[in-house]
């Protein structure tokens, strides 16, 4: 592991240096159901709900995954099943982001007992398996989408608190902070301006790979029953449904190639940000 | 399936296979005899219900093949599924008002450790049930005394007339104990002080051709055959029940080898199974899964009678038998199922959308959202979560919204004890050939397991009814009682049937002797390999 922090490559005009290959891919990818989210209803081929068919019909050109159980197209619900997904991980990440880099920053900046407990609390959290915390917590909680993404949120900001505190640590020990401190500067300025802004990178870096195990982790939490509600049509519910279902394939095979494609592009494109950004030996 | 005391605030609720009878394949002309013995063990996959391993606790599907392997009634039922044959009791009689009945035991009969079975076994047995207030004790709910005259006789009084009563002795939670061996390991008949149910899970007290050798919950049921049973001795030295929870894996288990019988074959799985060693048949059942509606529970103050009138009329019942099973199944216009003492001539229950919506607007219902907490379950190949979705999908189209709520069983029952539920899904299979169990337990006799899930008033007509037919002895005029009661039942609507499924029966092909009986689901002593 590296304490060294380089600064940011200057990116030249046009793409990026990183937007390249895999990563570009993976953003093409991620803007598609992105894009396929916010507009789905407005184009949806078929009510996601509704029983459209004759239940359990295989792929054809009017349905092009098939239908389900009940009739419903099977491919409307994949797609009506981002819109449960993505924003559920988009949530978790940001809020994980926002609860880790406060008490990472505070943790390592203040040091002292403050740290201590804080980071006693932080290992404890990350003691326990990420999916076998968030089913506890789900099934305190009770079932559903939104105790499902504030378990997940438990469970993963912590990984964030002790990324930042060792970027926040390295970085105080330079002499500029060491100067403005020297010269009366706020703790909270010196925090905000001078150090935060040199130890955040890899912690988006690393939200970036996270999203799609967070995709993945929501749908996990729905496929035993703790996450997305019937008839919702999220993707790991779906699955579960398919498995009822194991010789209709088809019903199974959309929501997991759609898992595939998102967990695989968001991986893509952490890659390519970790390679870019060099923060390798970090993350 | 469990779901709880019959007095407790935890109810147990049941669901046991009754069905007509099946043959796969060829059945072995000798029926249970030993002339087809074979040393390998026979291997059922099948997911399991057990709730317990206690006779007088147990009850569940696999607790009544459990008990008629093990212990056994005094009397049994023949293939026809209708005609009462000798087990333990060599004969029996009945007085002209039905209150006292008297068997004679077979003083051949003897425990598989070599004590014969005796009328202070029964005695023994049957308070027992009664006095633990377990599921089961309802069948036991009539006895009001029990003389034991001699070794071999046994006197029953009742509280009441009951024409019922010899089915219900022939229910396998009827089964005898020893009680001598019982008693020694702490079992009592008052709740309070019997400590015997956690050697009931290692051990076995029983007369019947097999013998409990070991249970591992979640795992596996293993059975030893009782090689010194008093009658015609079991075919298969062993007998495995692994815990197999689902209709595709118990298939892929079937196909490959691994299992000789695969309990809970849905119509989907069975598609494309037969042939390459593996028989499947599909015969209708007695089996049912029900919508539930219940207005005394917490959130369900608006399912007055007129709403939940309207929530019979809404459901398309054809389209929740193609969702759930494919076709493979019938309507049931009330809770005693097709084929029960009267159910001749009920009218099948029918969708009219209009007049649900013309009901709901006289009540002045709009925009009503109601919870449905159900098991998450899949019983008979009825996968409850999408039965729900339909249910859902048919009373959204009257203004009814449905909140689905999945939970494991134990939260279920946990729920409906301490608060009911407005909206659930459940199964029932009977427990005996007679039409008064589900009276007993869905009608709203005060004390019913519906009365008190329900929450709902006591209907005095209803026990009225039953206390007639208990006490009338001609068939036919008891049969339009319990027509009448049936009809009361579809009246209250707080049970509403949804599918009376099929029942499929896959076997490897050289088994042979597989039926389904209407006391014990499954028979293990009448089969053979050959």
């Amino acid at each position: 592991m590296t304490d060294v922090i380089s600064p940011p490559r200057r990116l030249r005009r046009g793409r990026p240096e990183w937007l390249r290959g895999p990563a570009l891919i993976g953003v093409v990818v991620i803007a598609v159901w992105v894009l396929v989210a916010l507009t789905v209803p407005l184009w949806s081929p078929y009510d996601p709900l509704a029983g459209v068919a004759p239940r359990l019909q295989g792929p054809n050109w009017h349905h092009l995954m098939g239908t389900d159980q009940l009739g419903r197209d099977v491919f409307t619900r994949m797609l009506w099943g981002s819109r449960t997904s993505l924003p559920v991980a988009f949530v978790v990440i940001v809020s994980s982001v926002i609860i880790g880099t406060v008490v990472g920053a505070v943790a390592g900046y203040r040091g002292g007992w403050i740290d201590a407990v804080l980071m006693r609390f932080v290992d404890i959290t990350m003691a326990f398996p990420p999916i076998l915390l968030a089913m506890a917590i789900t099934a305190s909680l009770g079932p559903g989408v939104r105790n499902a993404l504030i378990a997940m949120v438990l469970v993963w900001w912590p990984i964030y608190a002790r990324l930042l505190r060792a970027q926040v640590i390295a970085v105080k020990q330079r002499e500029y902070v060491e100067s403005a401190e020297a010269i009366g500067v706020k703790r909270f300025t010196i925090l905000r301006r001078y150090i935060l802004p040199m130890a955040y990178t890899p912690v988006l870096v690393n939200a970036t790979m996270d999203f799609g195990q967070v995709v993945l982790l929501t749908a996990s939490l729905s496929f035993i029953g703790l996450g997305a509600r019937p008839p919702s049509p999220e993707w790991g519910a779906m699955i579960t449904e398919g498995a009822t279902q194991f010789y209709s394939w088809w019903i199974a095979t959309a929501p997991g190639l759609a898992i595939l494609l998102v967990v695989l592009a968001f991986n893509y494109v952490g890659d390519a940000l970790r390679d870019s950004f060099d923060v390798k030996g970090v993350v | 399936m469990w779901l709880g005391n019959r007095k407790g605030a935890t109810r147990r609720v049941v669901a046991v296979g009754l069905a007509g009878v099946l043959l796969l394949g060829a059945c072995s002309s000798s029926g249970g005899s030993s002339s087809g013995s074979t040393d390998k063990a026979l291997l059922i996959a099948r997911s399991m219900d057990i709730n317990s391993l206690d006779p007088s606790r147990a009850y569940c599907d696999t607790c009544q093949i459990y008990m008629t392997a093990v212990y056994e009634t005094l009397i049994g039922l023949a293939k026809d599924n209708t005609t009462l044959v000798p087990r333990l009791a060599t004969k029996w009689e009945g007085n002209a008002a039905q209150t006292e009945f008297t068997f004679t035991l077979n003083p051949k009969a003897k425990f598989s450790d070599g004590t014969p079975v005796t009328s202070a076994d029964v005695k023994f047995s049957w308070e027992r049930l009664q006095g633990l207030q377990a599921s089961s004790s309802y069948l036991v709910s009539t006895i009001k005394s029990i003389d034991t005259p001699d070794a071999q006789t046994v006197k029953v009084t009742l509280s009441q007339a009951n024409s019922a009563f010899l089915a219900q002795v022939n229910a396998s939670y009827l089964g005898i104990m020893n009680s001598k061996v019982a008693i020694a390991q702490g079992a009592t008949i008052d709740p309070k002080t019997d400590k015997a149910e956690p050697w009931f899970l290692a051990n076995s007290a029983g007369s019947g051709p097999f013998t409990l050798e070991k249970y591992q919950s979640g795992a596996e049921l293993r059975l030893k055959r009782n090689d010194s049973y008093w009658g015609t001795k079991a075919n298969f030295p062993e007998v495995v029940m692994k815990q197999t929870a689902d209709a595709v894996t118990q298939r892929q288990q079937l196909e490959a080898g691994s299992v000789d019988i695969a309990m809970q074959i849905s119509n989907d799985a069975a598609k494309g199974m037969n042939g390459n060693g593996v028989v499947v048949s599909q015969v209708p059942s007695f089996n049912f899964v029900y919508l539930a509606l219940s207005p005394g529970a917490k959130g369900g103050e608006k399912l007055t009678p007129k709403v939940r009138q309207a929530i019979r009329l809404a459901l398309d019942y054809k389209g929740l038998i193609d969702a759930t099973v494919g076709g493979a199944g019938q309507v049931q216009p009330s809770p005693i199922p097709n084929g029960f003492a009267g159910t001749a001539g009920l009218a099948a229950p029918a969708q009219d959308v209009a007049k649900a919506k013309s009901l709901l607007a006289e009540e002045g219902v709009t925009d009503l959202t109601l919870d449905a907490t159900f098991p998450s379950l899949n019983v008979y190949g009825v996968d409850f979560t999408t039965a729900m979705q339909k249910v859902q999908t048919d009373l959204k189209a009257v203004g009814i919204t449905l909140q689905l709520n999945p939970v494991e069983i134990s939260v279920w029952a946990d729920k409906i004890g301490k608060d009911g539920i407005p909206v659930t899904m459940l199964y029932f299979a009977p427990d005996h050939t007679d039409s008064s169990q589900y009276v007993q337990y869905f009608g709203l006799l005060k004390g019913s397991q519906w009365q008190t899930w329900a929450r709902t008033d006591v209907s005095q007509t209803q026990t009225d009814l039953l206390t007639k037919a208990f006490a009338e002895q001609d068939a036919t005029k008891r049969a339009d009682v319990y027509k009448q009661l049936a009809e009361s039942m579809v009246a209250d609507d707080v049970i509403i049937p949804v599918v009376n499924p099929n029942l499929f029966l896959a076997a490897r092909s050289d088994i042979k002797g597989l039926y389904y009986s209407a006391c014990c689901n499954l028979i293990i002593s009448d089969l053979s390999r050959g």
